[in-house]
């Protein structure tokens, strides 16, 4: 699973990292909010490209790299006391399937109807797996925080 | 604290909801937001139904006294800024005034103060025009690079990114709806890097493209829905999901007639 990590797995990393901080200031975020976001791009992209080395599987590798990103988006959150998804909706922009919506559509230009359905249908599975990660890691730290209350 | 009254107090939580949700924020996050404000300046009972186009509160005194307020809202940007330095400065108005109820040292914030410190909020400057014109060409250019572009492929999308951000900026000012804009951004972007793939030629122009629909995908959307979903606000959560939905498809929209174009002419 780590023998992934040389030089080309960090120069995407950081690719990552440069693209996100781009988005950022476009949603106008501003100061040392700007460097966590980076970082929360570089970690989906990294994760991603580690579980998927290690799986095989896009969307096993897709999950666990949602649920890291939003597991570090809630600790970073909490320690600069802005809603979670300030981070949340930066970091995850690299694992949202726009390469697929593209690539179905032109199947379907092109004339290839059944690949054009297949395409649609992974980018739809994506999306959903990314929706089911965010959800399954907002649940458990909802109860951890009720857990923490409660001893 | 006296010298608030309720109507104040309901104003004032009321516009403090209005910026964030202007802003992109949750719904959840809305409600706990205007609920601080409430409770900060010693309105305990205070109820809030927020929808995405609009808020509705209501806040009762000691006395009995209810205020109930409605505000409609209108266009909706994403300004992550606004959002969290509104929450930064919600958490700290809760937290000197419940302090300075038992501790007399503390000065507690009082209404005024409140009011200039959001006044700032709401003025906030953004970055200058050219900063984020070249943001949005540095995003598509390093995302180009990220899905396996080469690195002319990279100047191609940079120089392209700063040409869509352009136009899709004056075309904001036309006050169009969020279809026809992402429609036009994705047919746009098509357009520049079959441009170029014909003029420069030894260039995947798939890789360019992709770099620059990943400017315009619902990330915002996707999330705030999931979120809200889970937070047990179904009304905000399924509209959320509308607005995702129908950006990617205003995106393969505007992408799929640019190519059939394209097919056609070329």
């Amino acid at each position: 699973m780590f023998s992934i990590i040389n030089h080309l797995w960090l120069m995407q990393v950081s690719f990552g990292a440069i693209a996100i901080l781009g988005f950022s200031i476009r949603s106008n975020i501003r100061g040392w909010k700007l460097v966590f976001t980076s970082l929360g791009g570089a970690i989906s992209w990294g994760t991603y490209l580690m579980f998927l080395a290690w799986s095989s599987s896009l969307l096993l590798s897709i999950f666990l790299a949602t649920l890291s990103v939003c597991l570090y988006s809630e600790f970073a959150g909490r320690a600069f006391r802005v809603p979670v998804s300030v981070f949340v909706i930066c970091s995850i922009i690299p694992l949202v399937p726009g390469s697929g919506l593209y690539y179905a559509m032109k199947a379907y230009i092109d004339g290839n109807n059944m690949e054009s359905l297949q395409l649609m249908g992974r980018t739809l599975m994506i999306a959903g797996t990314i929706s089911v990660a965010i959800a399954v890691m907002s649940s458990v730290t909802n109860l951890f925080r009720k857990m923490i209350r409660r001893f | 604290m006296s010298d608030v009254t309720l109507n104040n107090v309901a104003e004032l939580a009321i516009e403090t909801g209005r910026l964030v949700l202007e802003s992109g924020g949750e719904t959840h996050s809305v409600e706990s937001m205007m609920h601080n404000v409430c409770e900060g300046f010693g309105f305990s009972y205070n109820q809030s139904y927020v929808t995405l186009t609009g808020i509705f509160l209501t806040v009762k005194s000691a006395e009995g006294e209810v205020v109930t307020l409605i505000k409609r809202i209108g266009g909706r940007a994403v300004d992550l800024s606004k959002i969290s330095s509104i929450s930064q400065l919600t958490h700290e108005l809760k937290r000197r005034n419940s302090s300075a109820i038992n501790n007399p040292d503390i000065a507690a914030m009082s209404y005024t103060e409140y009011r200039e410190k959001l006044n700032k909020i709401d003025t906030m400057k953004h970055y200058p025009f050219w900063v984020k014109y070249i943001c949005g060409g540095i995003t598509p250019g390093f995302f180009c690079l990220l899905f396996g572009g080469s690195w002319l492929e990279f100047a191609v999308a940079f120089v392209m990114g700063i040409f869509v951000s352009i136009i899709l900026r004056q075309l904001t000012r036309l006050n169009l709806n969020t279809f026809l804009l992402n429609a036009v951004g994705a047919g746009l972007i098509v357009w520049f890097a079959k441009m170029a793939g014909l003029h420069i030629g030894y260039m995947n122009t798939d890789k360019i493209i992709i770099g620059g629909i990943m400017l315009l995908v619902p990330g915002l959307a996707i999330t705030n829905a999931i979120r809200d979903t889970m937070a047990g606000d179904l009304v905000a959560g399924t509209a959320r999901t509308v607005e995702a939905i129908f950006i990617a498809a205003a995106i393969a929209t505007g992408a799929g007639s640019m190519l059939k174009l394209w097919s056609l002419l070329v």
